[in-house]
């Protein structure tokens, strides 16, 4: 268990406040990346043991493009290391995205989805789930 | 005049002569048969009652004769009848056939009943005047030429002797058919009168048909008059059953091509700036021909001059100089055109225009016809206009609502957040009163995320029906028992009954619903039924198929519905005053939605309710009826 690395990828600072303090007060380590391109970035840097995302930040995809290229098939793409990485993506109910994934596609870009408000509890209960994986 | 008398009148044939020559030769052949007898019973009578000295013979064999040559002409007559075309060549010679048999037939009784002394000699003038109405001036007088020719040759022949003289008259005139003067004397009579006859007849029945044809004229215009106005009505109609203006407009220029019988017709529409006109709706003309381009006013003298509120005939495309694009027309086949402007209360609409294939197609009457219709059609559009206005107002709207209602979930989502976290206990030790406060804060943050949610609810199912999501079967009664099955533990807890009871028939009942919809309907009616009855009270929930229809009843003893509030029940935001002291919290849109979902799934809803006692609400839905594939 000692001290995993949960990279979160999300650019609204208070949302991020009320994910990294139960985060932490659990004994993980947080890292923070405001955008996509920094958190792809960071991924390089820190070789995080999890991954939250939030679906939307500037644009509409935004979420899924990151999850998307980590877990690229190509077999020459620079991100082939990190596409174990479990991936727990942040989203709004009613919230309409253009990408659709349902549990019978043969590839999920993510392996949970979390709504929002965030419930520390649950936010817990799942990060440690898929650490376990 | 009714229509069915109008129709035959102008279907007449302009041509009466023809017309009449079939019944005629059947009214002839009738009449012959009397001729026949009576020929036969004047000569019986004369012989045996009054005792005059007669050839009988010859006189009854001339009788006989008529009747059989008049059985043959009937048995000619029935047989060209069954034959299916209808040539009036053979009925022509028939006719003259007959009048020529019977002119033989005429002199063979004058000159055994006496010759120039026989009463029978006035008979000709019946035939002088059968020939005058049913054949041609010319006819007459030629036939009144050939009596005047028998009657003189028996005159004459008799006098000379080479003839045999059949005395008919008592003896005080006989011989008169020797007496020179008698002879010249009735020879001169006879052919004057029979003359005269033959023009005054003839000149007759000349005015007679003159004035026929200008009746059968008259009908048809009549008739065609009448058409079109039928035609204006009947368009009028058609383009004012819809606001939908894409389809008013196919309409109009549909039926204005087949009314005015032309192979095309097209409407274009100013648009916002007032300097062209674009196709708004077209029939019968190639993409090719639509495609050529908008009609600009400045380059299109003709447009112009209709949008000025003329209506302007161009008779041949070849040789009009208005046009803008003279070489589409002809390639397209067009020869003539028709424009006429449709000109609304606030100023000109644009144009209707049919085309026709023929040069110098369109008359006067077909212009007055188009502007009838133009008229009609310039309500129907701007109706239809000012009801996508309508449409599109209705549609920003909501697009706002939306908007701001999704702006406002991003930071109530993030403050709950905030809140969980802070309840957590993950931002240090929380006192009592602290903690106490802090979950107001996060009842109201609660109830803030709800109404937002509820908002876009309502302002998702006002929208353009064309962003709904589609309908698909979905099991009432799967739904109905999900939902009761998920308020069984609150209810509960509220020590109220929760019952289910349905008379449905065997196998699912699918109506066209979604499942979300169906689900949030059913929800919010069964929570506020739970909501509002006290406990120890009951709510029970009925679903029965009759005829077609699936209805479904939730019943509560609950505080009820005063009589005041019902007519609101629906409104956004209302929420009735017992309602309020019972429940403080509700967002008051619940059955705004619930009802807006109804619609959308073509059912009804509607509540009964007494204060203290209870509420029932009903909602009706129509069965889906699956067609076998």
């Amino acid at each position: 268990m000692a001290n995993e690395k949960i990279l979160i990828i999300d650019d609204d600072d208070d949302l991020v406040l009320a994910m990294r303090l139960p985060l932490e007060a659990a004994g993980y380590k947080v890292f923070r990346a405001m955008n996509g391109v920094e958190g792809l970035q960071k991924v390089k840097e820190v070789n995080p043991d999890l991954i939250i995302l939030d679906v939307m930040m500037d644009s509409t995809t935004e979420g899924f493009q990151v999850s998307l290229t980590l877990r690229s098939p190509d077999p020459k793409s620079e991100y082939q290391a990190y596409s174990k990485i479990p991936i727990l993506m942040l989203t709004a109910i009613h919230q309409t995205t253009p990408l659709r994934f349902g549990p019978d596609q043969e590839y999920l870009p993510v392996d949970a989805f979390i709504e929002k408000p965030i419930e520390p509890a649950k936010l817990l209960d799942q990060v440690r789930k898929y650490l376990k994986k | 005049m009714n229509l069915a008398a109008l129709r035959s009148a102008a279907q007449a044939s302009s041509v009466p002569v023809e017309a009449e020559l079939v019944p005629s030769i059947t009214w002839l052949i009738r009449i012959r048969w009397l001729a026949g007898i009576g020929v036969i019973g004047a000569t019986w009578s004369a012989d045996v009652i009054l005792r005059v000295a007669l050839p009988t013979l010859p006189l009854y064999a001339i009788g006989l004769t008529l009747l059989l040559y008049n059985a043959a002409f009937y048995a000619i007559v029935r047989h060209l009848a069954r034959q299916p075309a209808r040539a009036l060549g053979p009925y022509d010679l028939l006719t003259k056939t007959q009048i020529g048999f019977d002119w033989v037939a005429m002199t063979a009784l004058i000159h055994f009943s006496g010759g120039l002394e026989s009463p029978a000699l006035f008979y000709f003038f019946f035939h002088i005047i059968i020939a005058a109405i049913l054949l041609s001036m010319r006819a007459t007088f030629f036939y009144a030429g050939m009596a005047a020719l028998l009657v003189s040759a028996i005159g004459v022949l008799e006098y000379a002797g080479y003839l045999p003289h059949y005395a008919v008259l008592m003896s005080a005139t006989a011989g008169l058919y020797r007496q020179p003067l008698f002879v010249l004397g009735i020879t001169f009579f006879f052919i004057s009168t029979v003359f005269v006859a033959a023009y005054l007849a003839s000149t007759l029945s000349a005015r007679l048909r003159k004035r026929e044809a200008e009746v059968v004229a008259l009908s048809k215009n009549l008739l065609r008059a009448y058409t079109r106005l039928e035609t204006v009505y009947e368009t009028t109609a058609a383009v004012n059953s819809s606001l939908e203006l894409e389809q008013v407009l196919d309409q109009l220029v549909q039926r204005t091509a087949h009314a005015l019988n032309v192979r095309a017709c097209s409407i274009r529409l100013l648009d916002d700036t007032g300097a062209r006109l674009t196709v708004a709706a077209v029939y019968g003309l190639s993409d090719a021909y639509i495609k050529k381009g908008d009609l600009i006013l400045a380059h299109n003298p003709l447009a112009r001059q209709v949008i000025a509120g003329q209506t302007v005939i161009v008779n041949d495309v070849t040789t009009e100089t208005r046009l803008q694009y003279p070489r589409q027309a002809l390639e397209e086949g067009i020869r003539s055109m028709l424009s006429a402007p449709l000109l609304g209360k606030k100023g000109p609409l644009g144009l209707i225009r049919a085309y026709s294939t023929e040069a110098n197609h369109f008359t006067q009457d077909d212009a007055e016809f188009l502007n009838a219709i133009a008229r009609q059609g310039s309500i129907a559009i701007e109706n239809a206009l000012a009801y996508k206005a309508l449409g599109q107002l209705d549609e920003m709207k909501s697009r706002f609502v939306r908007t701001v209602t999704h702006e406002l979930r991003s930071p109530v989502s993030v403050v709950r957040s905030l809140l969980h976290t802070l309840l957590g206990g993950y931002v240090g030790e929380l006192s009592a009163p602290q903690r106490e406060m802090l979950q107001r804060v996060q009842h109201r943050a609660d109830f803030l995320q709800t109404l937002i949610d509820d908002l876009l609810e309502l302002a998702a199912g006002k929208m353009d029906v064309h962003a709904q999501p589609a309908l698909e079967p979905v099991s009432l009664d799967e739904a109905v028992r999900r939902v009761v099955e998920r308020f069984q533990i609150p209810a509960q807890e509220k020590h109220i009954t929760l019952e289910w009871h349905c008379e449905c028939p065997e196998g699912p009942v699918k109506i066209a619903a979604t499942n979300e919809g169906i689900d949030r309907i059913l929800n919010n009616l069964v929570s506020n039924a739970v909501k509002y009855t006290p406990s120890g009270g009951r709510v029970a929930v009925r679903m029965f198929v009759r005829e077609q229809r699936a209805t479904i009843e939730i019943c509560d003893t609950g505080i009820g519905i005063p009589e005041d509030a019902l007519p609101h029940l629906f409104e956004e935001f209302y929420r009735a005053p017992n309602a309020k002291a019972q429940v403080k919290e509700g967002t008051g849109l619940g059955l705004a939605i619930t009802r807006d979902l109804v619609t959308r799934f073509g059912g009804h809803i509607s509540v009964q309710s007494k204060v203290g006692h209870g509420t029932t609400f009903t909602v009706i839905f129509p069965i889906l009826i699956e067609l076998p594939v």
